[in-house]
This record gives C-alpha cells, sequence and structure tokens, in this order.
C-alpha cells in the first residue's frame, strides 16, 4: 500500500514560556486524507501544538508545513486561507447571532465582493449572497442544525453548540480540520453522533487532526495516534499498536486503561 | 406592509418643511438630522465590530474644518519667502474634501489600532480626539484658533440654465440633511447585510474564531473605521455650512458622549437604532428648554438615560422589535445576561 502524500507536517517545534518548556522537539506527519489524533495527559502540550499550527502562537524553534509550503510568521487567517482550519477547546462560537449567521461567517473565505462592489449592489454581489445562503442551509444540514437556524448561536444546548463549532469550521472549506477536544462534554450517545459526522467529513476528503481526551472516539475514528507528555512524543502509531505500547500505559492510561479497551 | 413602510417614512419625512413653517422647529430638525448621521457612523464602529470610538467628534471636526477651509481659501506661510494660497473653492468640492480627509484619519487610526481592541482603541481615539483638538486650537495661520472660522459659505448648487440655490434658508437645508441621512443610511445598511458586515460582527462577537476561519480581521476594522470616519466627516461638513462658524469646541469631549448616548439608548448594533437614538436626545433638550431651567433639564436628561439602560439594556430599538416578534425575545434576554 503505497502512503498518501505528507499534508502537515510538523518538524521539531520547541514552545517556552518563559523557563516552561510547553513543547520540545515535536515532530510528525499527518498524511493526506488520514485521521490523526493528538493524546496525552492535561498540560501536555497538545492544545499549543494546535495553537502553533494555526498560527495563534509563535514557535521559539521549529517549523510548520503545510502541503510542503512553510506556514511559519502567517497570520492566522492567512493560514485558514491555506485551508487549515481549527476549532477551540473551549466552545467557541458567535453567540449574539443567529446560528444560520454563524455559518455564514464561516463562509467568509467564499465570498469575493469587494467594498465598493457591496456598495454599489452590483448583481454579481446579490448573486454571490444567494450562493452564499443555500451553502450556508446545505451545511447547517450536513451538521444536523436546520432545525436551529434562527436561534442564537448562545441559546443552542452545550452539544449543539460542539455541532455548530464544526459547521463554522466546515464552512471555511477546511481541506486540513483541527479539532481540538470536540467531544469533550459530551454523552456517550452525543459523541458516537459526533463519531459519526468525523467519518462523513474524512469522506469529503478533508484530513483531520484531533486532540482528545475520550479514548472510545480516538481509537474508534483514527488512523495514527501521537502521544504527548510533557511536551514530548513518547509514541507514534496505529491505534492498536498505542494501546498496547507499555510507555503509554505508564503514562497517561496508567489509572484507566481499561477505558481504553473500546 | 414592511416593504412600504421606510417608503411611507420618507415621504413623510420630505413632506415636513411643506407644512411645518417654524423655522425654529425646522432648526431642531436639521441639527438633529446632523446628529442622527454622526450617530449612524459610530453605530458602524461601536455596534458592529464593537469598538468604542471615544473620540469620533475628531473626525467630525475634521470634515468640518476640511469642509470649511476649502470653500474659505486660506493661505500659509511656508517660509520667509513663500505664502502658499489657496484659493476658495466650491463648497460641494469643500464637502467631499471633508468627508475624504475624515475618512483618510480614519484610515490612519485604523492602521495604528490594528492590534489594540477594547480599552486601547478608546485610548487611543481619545488621544487622537484630544491631539486634533489642540492642532485646531494653536494652528491659528490655518484654522484661526480660538478666533473660529467665520462666514463660511452655506452650500450652493448652481443648475446648468437654471441659475444658483444658495442654502440660506432652512428648507433646502433640511433637505439636504435629509438626503445625506437617507445615503448614510443607505451606504450603512448595504455594508451591514454583506460579507463585510458580517466580517465586522465576527470581530464584535468573536475575533479568535473569526481570524480561524479566515477573516482578514484587521482589514475589515480599517474598513468600518473608514466609512465610520467618512460619514461623520459629511456630518461635520453639513455642520460646517448650515451654522457657519466653526470653532475648536467642535470638539468637546461631550459630543462624542452625546453620540454615544444616543447609539447606545437607540440601540447599539441596529440600523435604525442612532436614528431613534438622535431623535430622542436631539429633540429632548428642546422639549425641556421650555419647561425646566438646564439644570433641571440635565437631571432629567440624565435620568431619562439611566432608565433606558436599566430597563432596555440593549436599546429602544431591539426592545421594541423584540416584542413585535417575541420569538426571539427570550434568547435577546440570555445576552444581555451574558454581557452583564
Amino acid at each position: 500500500m503505497s502512503a498518501p502524500a505528507p499534508a502537515l507536517s510538523v518538524e521539531g517545534l520547541e514552545v517556552r514560556f518563559g523557563g516552561l518548556v510547553a513543547l520540545s522537539d515535536l515532530t510528525f506527519t499527518v498524511r493526506e486524507g488520514q485521521v490523526a489524533a493528538l493524546i496525552g495527559p492535561n498540560g501536555a502540550g497538545k492544545t499549543t501544538a494546535f495553537n502553533v499550527i494555526t498560527g495563534f502562537l509563535r514557535p521559539s524553534k521549529g517549523l510548520v508545513r503545510y502541503r510542503g509550503r512553510a506556514l511559519d510568521g502567517l497570520r492566522p487567517n492567512e493560514i485558514a486561507a491555506r485551508g487549515v482550519i481549527r476549532t477551540f477547546q473551549k466552545t467557541s462560537v458567535f453567540g449574539g447571532i443567529p446560528v444560520f449567521e454563524n455559518v455564514l461567517i464561516g463562509l467568509h473565505r467564499r465570498g469575493r465582493a469587494r467594498p465598493w462592489e457591496i456598495l454599489l449592489a452590483l448583481p454579481r454581489v446579490r448573486e454571490e449572497e444567494r450562493r452564499l445562503r443555500e451553502e450556508a442551509m446545505e451545511i447547517l444540514s450536513f451538521a444536523g442544525l436546520a432545525h436551529r437556524r434562527e436561534e442564537l448561536g448562545s441559546a443552542l444546548p452545550y452539544g449543539e453548540q460542539r455541532l455548530l463549532e464544526v459547521a463554522v469550521a466546515m464552512a471555511a472549506e477546511p481541506s486540513l480540520l483541527l479539532l481540538d477536544e470536540p467531544v469533550s462534554g459530551m454523552n456517550p450517545s452525543e459523541t458516537a453522533g459526533f463519531m459519526k459526522m468525523v467519518e462523513k467529513i474524512r469522506a469529503r476528503g478533508i484530513t483531520i487532526l484531533l486532540v482528545e481526551h475520550d479514548m472510545r472516539m480516538v481509537m474508534g475514528v483514527s488512523d495514527l495516534v501521537v502521544v504527548l507528555n510533557q511536551g514530548r512524543i513518547i509514541a507514534e502509531g496505529p491505534p492498536a499498536e498505542i494501546q498496547r505500547n507499555p510507555e503509554v500505559i505508564r503514562a497517561y492510561l496508567g489509572h484507566g486503561a481499561n477505558r481504553a479497551g473500546g | 406592509m414592511r416593504r412600504w413602510l421606510p417608503c411611507i417614512w420618507v415621504a413623510f419625512l420630505v413632506s415636513v418643511p411643506l407644512w411645518m413653517r417654524n423655522q425654529y422647529y425646522l432648526h431642531i430638525l436639521i441639527s438633529t438630522g446632523i446628529f442622527a448621521v454622526a450617530a449612524m457612523s459610530l453605530n458602524l464602529l461601536l455596534g458592529y465590530t464593537g469598538q468604542l470610538s471615544l473620540g469620533h467628534v475628531a473626525f467630525f471636526g475634521i470634515g468640518a474644518y476640511t469642509s470649511a477651509l476649502v470653500s474659505l481659501g486660506f493661505d500659509l506661510q511656508l517660509s520667509e519667502g513663500y505664502t502658499f494660497v489657496f484659493e476658495p473653492r466650491p463648497v460641494w468640492l469643500g464637502f467631499l474634501c471633508g468627508v475624504a480627509a475624515a475618512g483618510f484619519f480614519g484610515w490612519i487610526i485604523g492602521r495604528l489600532s490594528f492590534r489594540v481592541r477594547g480599552a486601547y482603541f478608546v485610548i487611543v481615539t481619545v488621544s487622537f480626539a484630544e491631539v486634533v483638538k489642540l492642532v485646531a486650537l494653536n494652528w491659528v495661520d490655518l484654522t484661526e484658533g480660538p478666533m473660529a472660522l467665520n462666514n463660511i459659505p452655506p452650500v450652493t448648487l448652481s443648475f446648468p440654465g437654471l441659475g444658483e440655490l444658495t442654502f440660506w434658508k432652512k428648507e433646502p437645508n433640511y433637505y439636504l440633511v435629509l438626503a445625506v441621512c437617507l445615503l448614510s443610511y443607505l451606504v450603512i445598511r448595504r455594508l451591514v447585510f454583506s460579507r463585510a458586515g458580517r466580517a465586522f460582527i465576527a470581530l464584535r462577537e468573536n475575533e479568535a474564531l473569526a481570524e480561524s476561519v479566515g477573516v482578514d480581521v484587521t482589514r475589515f476594522l480599517v474598513l468600518a473605521a473608514v466609512v465610520s470616519a467618512a460619514i461623520a466627516g459629511a456630518a461635520g461638513g453639513l455642520y460646517a455650512h448650515y451654522i457657519k462658524i466653526v470653532d475648536p469646541d467642535i470638539f468637546l469631549f461631550i459630543y462624542t458622549v452625546t453620540m454615544v448616548i444616543m447609539v447606545v439608548a437607540g440601540g447599539k448594533g441596529t440600523l435604525l437604532g442612532p436614528v431613534v437614538g438622535a431623535v430622542i436626545f436631539g429633540i429632548l433638550p428642546e422639549a425641556l428648554r421650555e419647561a425646566a431651567r438646564p439644570e433641571v433639564q440635565w437631571i432629567i436628561y440624565g435620568l431619562f438615560m439611566i432608565l433606558i439602560v436599566f430597563f432596555l439594556p440593549d436599546g429602544i430599538v431591539p426592545a421594541v422589535s423584540g416584542r413585535l416578534r417575541p420569538r426571539l425575545s427570550p434568547a435577546r434576554g440570555d445576552t444581555a445576561e451574558e454581557a452583564a
């Protein structure tokens, strides 16, 4: 089996906050179409890695490449423009506006209208607006939120806010989607639903990198698992291998190894 | 019905000078209109991008001074032997220059504050307004300082073959202000219901999320600042050619505060909010003038403001439209609680 081309490569990443080493020599590669998971105990540096990849944080050393192009020095919106889209660990939606408008903002990248065209209300602008609204409806249906479209983002129950986050991210046309603890706080049936959604996203050819604590989810959906502990990679491989790795069991799964059984 | 309502309103506003003969009332309406334009411009920044520009009056003043200076002409001694003489130009050109100059300074403020938000944005804008005021006070060669710019010509329109119309009377000024009001409203409305407007709102609601889906937040904040400043400059131009005198007092902080009150009371982040706010707080002081002494007036004014903020934290317009659409009102209550 020939391996697909590398999509995301993280090369020797190091992040220091003053004296604290949050990440050290982080190197891994996610291939096109893969679902990869970054796991590790709290404080292992998973979210820090996400922040560096998406440009919210500058690394002290190292480099992130996406599809062969270095992302260093780019601002988050420029990285998003290359198709690398993330969600946040802490639920993050546009709370004060309706769900439908949330997704429309997500579609920003697909719009082309320039300010002067908008002020002149050119037919092209109205046509684009109509098209964006259709796409927003499609994405809402995809995420199973069509019935909620008129409600405010902040008025949705927690699980649906997490779905909305993914809908907003999907609207931004990712080719690599980074999900930061997407199912934390979800009940088992919500998690199962979310896993189905991950499969659907992957079926669209989108590469996924996720940070997650829910082992059922991680082992169920990923092709590659990268285990971090105290800022370093301690293991890397397919889920079955990771579950047997003694160092992983000691560092991370130790007191809850039975949870990883699924 | 909903489609016709705006047309009926506009028709009503157009008809006002036909039946209202009282010049004093017309004057109140004109100054209310000028304030409405300024408040709408502030709302674009405060209500949509969520950035409080507490130096907004600077753009208003820059528009007023530029428009006045271009239409009056001026000379500046640049060196011992050379004096730059600027001949008076037509008022409409001055007005456009005022809009452009204000927009330019809006651009500078937008660029300067590309990374500052919240309190820091407030400080940048307040300082900017103070600097502009000091320049207006001290650059006497250009601005006449505290002596003020006098005899500013009123707006003159020339119609080929029909002669000229100079706006000495209240009625043409009323129509001019109404036209600028409608145009500003239209510009803001188009922006807000577009990709650009959604980018403004995204910045207000959740900047990190906006960036993560590819919104160039800085670029859209600059756009909002430019449009907002330019419209404020237009209001300043209207003021200069209507009142016909401009002095550095135009930069008084109280005018910015008045604009903020109009926007907040009317409903920030709504299209009609600043207009409603301007009508209430433009007419209220005049209405109270006959009934109460100034001290009492200010107390009533303040109490009214407190009541509005206390009972209608989102402002008057959202409260009224919430009544009309009760389906959305509980959700609005939630956001208000979160904001508190």
